[in-house]
């Protein structure tokens, strides 16, 4: 299982730190992905794998093809080429709404509602699996209540959304995807524009669904520093294509920063993973 | 939007059961008995005079309600048992009317209310969607050019308005359908109609052609009587059925076209498919009404600043709001003036248009796709 085949150097990195190889809830396989309005492809990646039961990042600079590839992943967005494949099935043989109970999305900007309720909008989260005469089940009350809570948000769920801050809308907006129970969740830069504080509940989200569920997460973030901390992958993007992959610890370098971020940096490894980004590199 | 939050010291498990509130419930309420008492004064007046008391025993009357043959004549067109004057002058000539406009009310009102969701735009209406135009022109054609056709007029209105949004749909596509293109193409195609519906007038040579194109155009209830019940009420039943089975549906599509599509909904399909009930309620009105102006669009602004934006909340409080403001509408349109009756569009539109304002004015956000 050669995750990417853009670096050589990356072959030896199939299996974890203990030589055990890890299976992939999601793989791209050879994807070329374009918008109509644009002539070339926008990314372009031999092979790009999601590990079960892990978190990854996706970083990279503005433009370098994460949120595409997000779409990719997500099929809101048809490959030119290639496939992608959750748990080996090829996304395009599932039903719109048997993907959504295998696959929960979060697009980065979510329309602005006024006056519907946390809850509301949370049970909206059981959509996919709801048929189109289905009342509320027992079901769908108890995975609302634990999304409500794993985002933390109880007390606020009979607020109505046009009143909450904006790291208060990002985790009800979180806590509708988590109601939908999936296995897979991508996250598109669900951290900016937030404060400090919402950024690490967010993240903290993440890490206790992961780690209590199992669930696998892909999530595009801006922080490297972050990344570095609350993920166990990392992938770098760069104009469209797989920069490097692996735990971060492998992949966040000094030269990764220079080269795919621009900027020069220091990265400590001990006591524990740090970068301290320092001036800008002129333009390449 | 005070009233919306009336839920929220609820707990969870009770508010989960009752999307109905109290506030819903006070309104439905009101929006009835305000239907109720003009529709009775409605049939207390007229050229046939009778006090309000023989006209509402006449209403009552249990040898009419619970007579199978005056329902057969009324719903079937069978022939009608015997009646009194009164009777007959109330059942026959004035009731009907006032079941005409609830019917056109509801379907206008929930059309509008669907076209809002579906385009995302709060000023949607049927009519924005080319809807309106498509059925005038088609009714003017009919009028002025094929007048051999004249008796099939509100299958045509309808044709004409199914033609104009399929238009409409077509332009706007393009690998996919967004809000604000359906709209655009819905204003291109509106104008393009609204010039060959001025155009056509020129070739009207009779003055009362005119007079009964301008009525349609206008929307009007003078005259309707158990033919246009015959005619509206299955499309409108269906169509406000569907509307309410599907108003969770339209809640999703309100969260945007990503979201709606990450949850498994097949986002073009559910438009499409919600559009055309629309369509459905919005021609069952013009078929029977013409059409009435500004209806579509204000009264789901009413409905919403009073129940809030839920669709489940919002769709049922408009079959119960646009009925009321029709049949009140329409008391003024046949009442207002001695000795003639004006169409009932020229009154919402009166009365609508500076209700639209005073929206516009109050509210910062209205109107933002």
């Amino acid at each position: 299982m050669a995750r990417t085949q853009d670096h050589e150097r990356e072959q030896d990195r199939i299996t974890d730190e203990d030589g055990v190889a890890i299976d992939s809830a999601l793989v791209g396989e050879n994807l070329e992905l374009s918008y109509p309005t644009s002539e070339e492809p926008i990314v372009d990646c031999a092979r790009l794998d999601i590990p079960e039961e892990a978190v990854t990042a996706l970083v990279g600079p503005n433009g370098s093809g994460k949120s595409t590839l997000l779409k990719a992943l997500s099929n809101h967005l048809e490959p030119e080429t290639g496939t992608v494949r959750i748990h080996g099935d090829d996304l395009d043989s599932f039903s719109q709404k048997a993907l959504a109970r295998e696959l929960g999305v979060l697009s980065q900007e979510n329309d602005s509602l006024g006056s519907i309720s946390v809850e509301d909008l949370v049970y909206h989260g059981r959509y996919p699996h709801r048929g189109f005469f289905d009342s509320v089940s027992k079901t769908d009350r108890e995975a609302v209540e634990r999304a409500l809570e794993l985002a933390g948000i109880e007390h606020l769920r009979n607020a109505e959304l046009g009143q909450l801050s904006g790291g208060q809308k990002q985790l009800a907006w979180i806590a509708m995807v988590l109601a939908q129970d999936t296995d897979v969740l991508l996250l598109d830069e669900p951290t900016t524009f937030l404060d400090v504080h919402h950024q690490f509940r967010v993240l903290e989200t993440i890490r206790q669904l992961n780690e209590e569920k199992g669930v696998t997460v892909a999530v595009i973030l801006h922080d490297i520093s972050q990344a570095a901390r609350f993920t166990d992958y990392l992938v770098a993007m760069r104009d469209g294509e797989l920069y490097d992959w692996g735990p971060p610890a492998d992949v966040v370098t000094e030269q990764l920063l220079a080269d795919v971020f621009g900027v020069e940096a220091t990265v400590r490894y001990e006591p524990e993973l740090q970068v301290l980004p320092k001036r800008a590199l002129p333009d390449r | 939007m005070a009233e919306t939050q009336s839920v929220s010291g609820q707990t969870p498990a009770q508010q989960r059961a009752g999307w109905v509130t109290g506030t819903l419930i006070l309104f439905c309420l009101a929006s009835t008995i305000i239907t109720a008492i003009a529709g009775l004064v409605q049939v207390s007046f007229g050229e046939y005079s009778m006090t309000f008391l023989e006209a509402w025993r006449a209403v009552f009357n249990p040898n009419v309600i619970f007579n199978i043959n005056a329902w057969s004549a009324f719903l079937f067109g069978t022939e009608l048992p015997e009646m009194r004057t009164a009777s007959i002058v109330v059942w026959e000539l004035r009731l009907p009317r006032v079941f005409v406009g609830i019917i056109t009310g509801a379907t206008l009102a929930v059309s509008g209310a669907i076209f809002q969701a579906v385009t995302r735009n709060e000023l949607a209406s049927p009519f924005v969607l080319g809807v309106s135009s498509g059925a005038g022109f088609a009714v003017l054609a009919t009028l002025i050019v094929f007048s051999g056709l004249a008796s099939v007029l509100p299958l045509i209105a309808t044709l004409g308005g199914a033609v104009a949004f399929i238009l409409v749909y077509t332009i706007a596509w393009k690998g996919g359908t967004n809000p604000v293109r359906l709209v655009l193409a819905g204003v291109i195609v509106n104008m393009v109609f609204q010039s060959l519906q001025q155009g056509l007038f020129f070739f009207a040579d009779d003055l009362g052609v005119v007079q009964t194109a301008v009525a349609w155009l206008t929307g009007s209830l003078t005259g309707t009587g158990w033919d246009e019940v015959r005619i509206a009420i299955l499309p409108a039943l269906l169509s406000c059925a569907i509307a309410i089975g599907g108003a969770r549906q339209l809640n999703v599509l309100m969260l945007g076209e990503r979201t709606a599509r990450s949850l498994g909904m097949r986002v073009e399909r559910t438009r499409f498919l919600l559009s055309v009930v629309a369509i459905l309620a919005a021609s069952a009105a013009i078929a029977v009404a013409g059409i009435v102006s500004f209806f579509g669009l204000v009264v789901p602004h009413i409905v919403r600043n009073t129940v809030g934006g839920d669709y489940r909340r919002l769709i049922l409080s408009c079959l119960f709001a646009g009925p009321a403001l029709m049949v009140v509408a329409d008391v003024g349109a046949r009442l207002a003036l001695s000795g003639t009756q004006l169409p009932v569009g020229v009154v919402t539109g009166l009365v609508g248009g500076p209700y639209f304002l005073y929206l516009m004015r109050k509210q910062q956000s209205m109107g933002e796709l």
